[in-house]
Parts: structure tokens; C-alpha cells; sequence
């Protein structure tokens, strides 16, 4: 029974996330395609489609929302799992390399360089440890992690007051974002307690998903000083570690409240926002564009005579970060305004550098989901929207 | 307009704790400053934050973001779009571009001293079982716990227990939860009134009110002074967990198992 659990567990919280995250293989620039830049992606994805099902059904459904959120919820996962599985098939008749860098760089690591990673992985699995054997007491749960629990064992999204239990109206405050309705989700699917996967389990997917990301950081900033890359990740290991030096940093809920939306959004949603631009537009490197075959292309060396084939790869970034403003939600309100603030400004910043206006427009249109988001958080909020 | 400004600047006082790792942080993004050649990582790393943090210290900026109906309380999060970490990190990795190993044992050496570590905390406690949550709340909580799927019960808690009960046994309502304990809210329930204000517990005051609402379940700890004992009051002692006492209330069972047996009927 343990066995299967465990197995449930790598399927919903790894091989879905990863597989949908292989949507945007042909999106990505091949110096990105990478297999933690498709599970980072995965998992935009997946919150994506939580967001997009969930919304409607808690704001429409008084009972059995949960049950009715399951049924539309797995069909669109498994759908977008399986696309991803043939993109990554098509891209691989066409002769395309799917994760080009692959262990290369482990392999051509020097000893030291691997011990490093070693030292890293193990203040990784550390923290992991201490995620699993300590308990970390904090007040939200009785709020957050009680949401969860309803939604399994009442039914019921957002519509029962989880201090006392009474019905109530719909909390709109909190309704869309759906974090904890994706831990409730994942403990339907497998069999467990909502409470034993935000505490025990989501850990387990959380802190590595944001050393994925770091990682992914590191390699743009560190870009042709990959050498470097153990000792940055070490470093923001141990930054992660004795980052508390007040209950308000990304640090502390990082570590203490891994399993609650707000520390995904400062440890996933925020660092994400910084990865996809520095992917935009910190990338130095044209050569590996030219390596993207056309379609039907199976030959590389012919796709090399088009040189100025760009663009390829920056879209699929704008999408993704499209994506990102609206799947921050699932994490919180706040999150969504964050991220649309952050791709906003910094958008600003890179139109005025690069002198490019097109870049201002597709920061707008990046904005547009959380845009829609926010709207519908205000309307709700101010009474505008009664569902 | 400067009380404001004083609020914000108090609250990224808060943020930093005050301690060294802020310092750190600000004296790699002084050396990214001065030495990042790479535009657009000098905007992602040096303009940006300096911006933000002007942004979070204008007043406008306090005062449109509670103006969305966002909570004021939440307002220090503006500044976890500053990567810190990133910044010091990345700085390390930069000054000691050439002596890698240097670099990582002076930079190991700052965090760790400058910082503070993130297990330390008092609310940090060994876990007792995977729901992180203490052992006599699920051993409360199995005992009184709905019996099948359909029916609830209805218990008072003392404080202690309130927050982990329903993180358990969702099935389990309760006459007040959480939003009683947080000062700051400022919340009137006529059972908290009664069980958690007197230091000795007026138990037919308590039994007035848990009557009201329906309350089966009445669990007191071993160590609470009443003015009655429960039991003269009517009420039945089922077991002793852990130093807490756990008794039902006849009177409330039945009238609950009435309207159960309407219902079924």
C-alpha cells in the first residue's frame, strides 16, 4: 500500500509536472532546453490548468466542488502530460536534441567541482530532513491547511468557515488562490491526508523545484563561468539555511512554511519572474540559435545557412511568463500582483536599455492573464462580481 | 505623508532584522555596481532593487497598495522581489571569480555568521507523527470524531489545541477557532468569554454557553481550576489524554442524536 502511495506520489507531484512541462520544448531556446527548465516550466503549467479549472468551479460550485474540480482537473493533466510526450516524440523525429547539455556537464565536472555538488545535495537533503522530522508550528495553518482538509473530507471549496467549521459564504478574500485545493488534490489522487502532504510530503517537491530554479539562475548569470555554478548553489543553500533574520523573509517561510502558497510565491513565483527575464535578455549566446532546425528539418548543418533565425525561444519565454502571471495566483492574490509588478517593471527597464518598444507590448500582453485575474479579484472583493 | 514614510521605513527595519545579512547583501550589490559589466544582469540585480526599495519607502506606493483592498500587514512582501540572496551569491561568485575555494568558505563563513539559522526558532519542535501535528490532538480527535461520514460533532478546545483539531478531523466543528486567539481582531464568542477569560472556569457559565451551541464535547486540561466540578454539573468524563480531560454533555448529546435520527428517518 506504502509502495503505491509512493508511486502515486512520483506520478502526480514529478512525471505529470515534468511531462507537461514538455510543452515548451519547441518554445525554448536550445541553449535552455534543459530537464529542470521543463519541470519548472511543468509546473507553471500545472498551476496554470489548477487556476484555470479551479476558479470556475469554486466560485460556481456550493457542493461538492472538490469532487467536481477532481473530474475536470485529471482529464486537462493527463491531457497536457500526454501532448507534452508527443511534442518531445515530434522533436525527436525532427531530429532535434531534447536536453542537449544532459549530463555532459557532470560528466566534464572536475573532483572538486563534483564534491562541491555533492556538499550542496547534502545541505539539500538537509533541509529535506529537517522539513520531514520537525514540525513548524504556524497559525495560517489553522486557516490554509484546514481548506485542504475540508476539500477532502467535506466536499466543500472555500464555502465552510475553517476556524469552526459553520457554512459559509464563499470566502472570496482567499477563493482563487488554489494552493491548498492542489494539496488536497494530490492527497485525493494518492490516498492521503491533505494535512500529511502539505507537512510531510510537499516539501519533498517544493525546496528541490526552487534549487531547480536557482540552478537554472546560476547558469545564465554564471554563463561561460560554469565552474562557478557549485559554489553558487552552495552558497544559496546555505543562504536558504540562516536566511531567517526575521519572520518576514522569502528565507524563513521558505524553510517553515514551505507547504503554504505565500512561500511558493517567494520562493518559486518571484525567483521565477528573475529567471525568465534573465533568459530574455541576459542570454549572450546567437550560436546555439542557429542550431534550431526549421520544421521538417532534420538536418542541422543545412539550418545553420539561416543565421538570422531569432526570436525562436524569446517567445516561448513571453508565454512562459505569461503563464507565470497567472499561476502565481494559485499561490496568492498578492502573488499575481507581484509578478504582473515585477514583469512590468522590469519590463520598462529592458524597453528603455534595448530602445525597443515591442518589448513594452509584449510585456502588456504578458500581464494580461493576471490582469484578468486581478480584475476578477477586485470585482469579487468589492462586491462588483457575486457569484 | 512622512508618518507613512516612517511605517514603511519601520517595517524594512523589521525585515532585515537588523542583522548583518542585510549588509551583506548591500555590499555585493555596491561591488555589482561598480564592477557588473553585463547590462542586463546590472539591471536585474542593481537597478532594480534600488528601485524597489524607493518604491516600498514612497508613501503613494503604502497607500495605493491597501487602497486595492490588498492587507496593509502584508505590505513588507514588495521587498521579496529584491533577491537578496541572489545578490550576495552572485557578488561571492564575481569578487572571487579566480579562487573559487576561497570564495565559498568566505562566503560560507559570512552567512553563517551574519545570519541566523532558520532552525532555531521556537516554534521549531521535533514531529511527532507525518501531520505535524501533536500527538494528543489525534488521540483527542479519534475519540470524539464523527463516526461515520455524514455526522459532525461539536467540541470546545483550550487555546492550545485550537489551531491543529481541524487540521486533523475536519468533521469536528467548534464553537470558536483561531480568529479568537489573534488579539488583533478583536473578536466577542460567548463560549471563549466563558472557558478561556476567568482563571476558574465558571462551569455552568461554560454549559450555558456550549449548550447554546450545540457543543457535545467539552475538553478541559488537567491543570484548569473550575468553580464546580464538570461532572456535579452533568456532564460525563470519557477519558483523560495526555493531562486533558474529556467530557461529553448528555444533554447536548441528545438533542444532537434527535435531530440525526429526524434526518435518517
Amino acid at each position: 500500500m506504502i509502495v503505491i502511495k509512493i508511486l502515486g506520489l512520483i506520478f502526480w507531484l514529478a512525471a505529470v509536472p515534468f511531462c507537461m512541462g514538455l510543452n515548451f520544448m519547441p518554445l525554448f531556446k536550445e541553449r535552455f532546453k534543459s530537464a529542470g527548465a521543463v519541470f519548472a516550466a511543468g509546473y507553471i503549467l500545472f498551476f496554470v490548468a489548477l487556476e484555470i479549472v479551479g476558479i470556475p468551479v469554486v466560485l460556481f460550485t456550493v457542493y461538492h466542488g472538490f469532487t467536481t474540480f477532481v473530474r475536470w482537473f485529471t482529464p486537462i493533466i493527463l491531457a497536457l502530460s500526454v501532448t507534452g510526450v508527443l511534442v518531445m516524440l515530434w522533436e525527436k523525429k525532427r531530429g532535434q536534441v531534447l536536453f542537449p547539455e544532459g549530463f555532459g556537464r557532470l560528466r566534464e565536472a572536475s573532483p572538486e567541482e563534483k564534491f562541491m555538488m555533492v556538499l550542496f545535495l547534502i545541505l539539500v537533503g538537509f533541509q529535506m530532513y529537517m522539513s520531514f522530522t520537525r514540525a513548524s508550528f504556524d497559525g495560517d495553518d489553522a486557516y490554509y491547511g484546514v481548506q485542504a482538509v475540508i476539500a477532502q473530507q467535506m466536499d466543500a471549496l472555500y464555502r465552510v468557515n475553517p476556524y469552526t467549521g459553520r457554512s459559509a459564504p464563499l470566502d472570496v478574500r482567499h477563493a482563487l488562490a488554489l494552493f491548498p485545493v492542489w494539496e488536497a488534490y494530490i492527497g485525493r489522487m494518492c490516498g492521503i491526508h491533505a494535512t500529511i502532504v502539505a507537512h510531510s510530503i510537499a516539501p519533498f517537491i517544493l525546496i528541490p523545484l526552487t534549487y531547480v530554479l536557482y540552478y537554472q539562475i546560476g547558469k545564465v548569470l554564471l554563463d561561460g563561468k560554469e565552474r562557478l555554478l557549485p559554489v553558487f548553489m552552495i552558497l544559496i543553500a546555505l543562504w536558504q539555511l540562516f536566511g531567517n533574520i526575521s519572520i518576514y523573509t522569502t528565507e524563513t517561510f521558505f524553510l517553515t512554511r514551505t507547504w503554504q502558497g505565500k512561500s511558493f510565491a517567494g520562493n518559486f513565483v518571484i525567483p521565477a519572474v528573475l529567471w525568465i527575464f534573465l533568459c530574455l535578455f541576459a542570454s549572450k549566446g546567437n550560436a546555439d540559435e542557429i542550431l534550431i532546425a526549421p520544421k521538417g528539418m532534420k538536418n542541422k548543418e543545412n539550418w545553420s545557412k539561416w543565421p538570422e533565425h531569432k526570436g525562436i525561444g524569446e517567445k516561448g519565454f513571453w508565454i512562459l511568463l505569461a503563464c507565470l502571471n497567472l499561476a502565481g495566483g494559485a499561490s496568492s492574490s498578492l502573488a499575481i500582483l507581484l509578478s504582473c509588478m515585477m514583469t512590468v517593471g522590469l519590463g520598462l527597464l529592458f524597453a528603455i536599455r534595448e530602445r525597443r518598444f515591442g518589448i513594452l507590448i509584449k510585456t502588456g500582453f504578458s500581464c494580461v492573464p493576471g490582469g484578468i485575474y486581478v480584475l476578477l479579484y477586485l470585482s469579487l472583493t468589492h462586491g462588483i462580481f457575486v457569484p | 505623508m512622512f508618518g507613512i514614510f516612517m511605517e514603511s521605513f519601520v517595517i524594512l527595519k523589521l525585515y532585515t532584522g537588523l542583522k548583518l545579512l542585510l549588509l551583506l547583501s548591500a555590499l555585493a550589490w555596491v561591488y555589482l555596481l561598480v564592477t557588473e559589466k553585463n547590462k542586463s544582469i546590472r539591471i536585474l540585480l542593481v537597478y532594480a532593487p534600488i528601485i524597489v526599495v524607493a518604491l516600498f519607502l514612497f508613501p503613494v506606493s503604502r497607500k495605493g497598495f491597501v487602497a486595492m483592498g490588498l492587507d496593509g500587514e502584508t505590505y513588507y512582501r514588495i521587498l521579496w522581489t529584491i533577491p537578496l540572496g541572489i545578490i550576495f551569491v552572485y557578488g561571492i561568485c564575481r569578487l572571487f571569480e579566480r579562487h573559487r575555494r576561497i570564495g565559498l568558505i568566505v562566503g560560507a563563513a559570512l552567512t553563517v555568521l551574519c545570519g541566523s539559522y532558520v532552525y532555531k526558532g521556537t516554534y521549531i519542535s521535533k514531529a511527532e507523527n507525518l501531520y505535524h501535528i501533536p500527538n494528543t490532538v489525534v488521540k483527542i480527535c479519534d475519540l470524539i470524531g464523527a463516526k461515520d461520514d455524514h455526522s459532525r460533532v461539536s467540541a470546545v478546545m483550550p487555546s492550545e489545541l485550537i489551531h491543529f483539531v481541524r487540521q486533523y478531523d475536519a468533521s469536528i466543528n467548534m464553537p470558536y477557532g483561531r480568529e479568537m486567539l489573534v488579539n488583533a481582531w478583536d473578536y466577542y464568542n460567548a463560549v471563549y468569554e466563558a472557558m478561556e477569560k476567568p482563571e476558574v472556569v465558571d462551569m455552568e457559565e461554560l454549559l450555558k454557553a456550549t449548550r447554546e451551541e450545540y457543543c457535545q464535547y467539552i475538553i478541559l486540561s488537567k491543570e484548569r481550576q473550575t468553580k464546580q466540578n464538570p461532572t456535579d454539573c452533568g456532564l460525563t468524563l470519557l477519558d483523560e489524554i495526555d493531562g486533558y480531560l474529556i467530557y461529553e454533555d448528555p444533554v447536548t448529546m441528545e438533542i444532537v442524536n434527535g435531530w440525526r435520527d429526524y434526518y435518517e428517518e
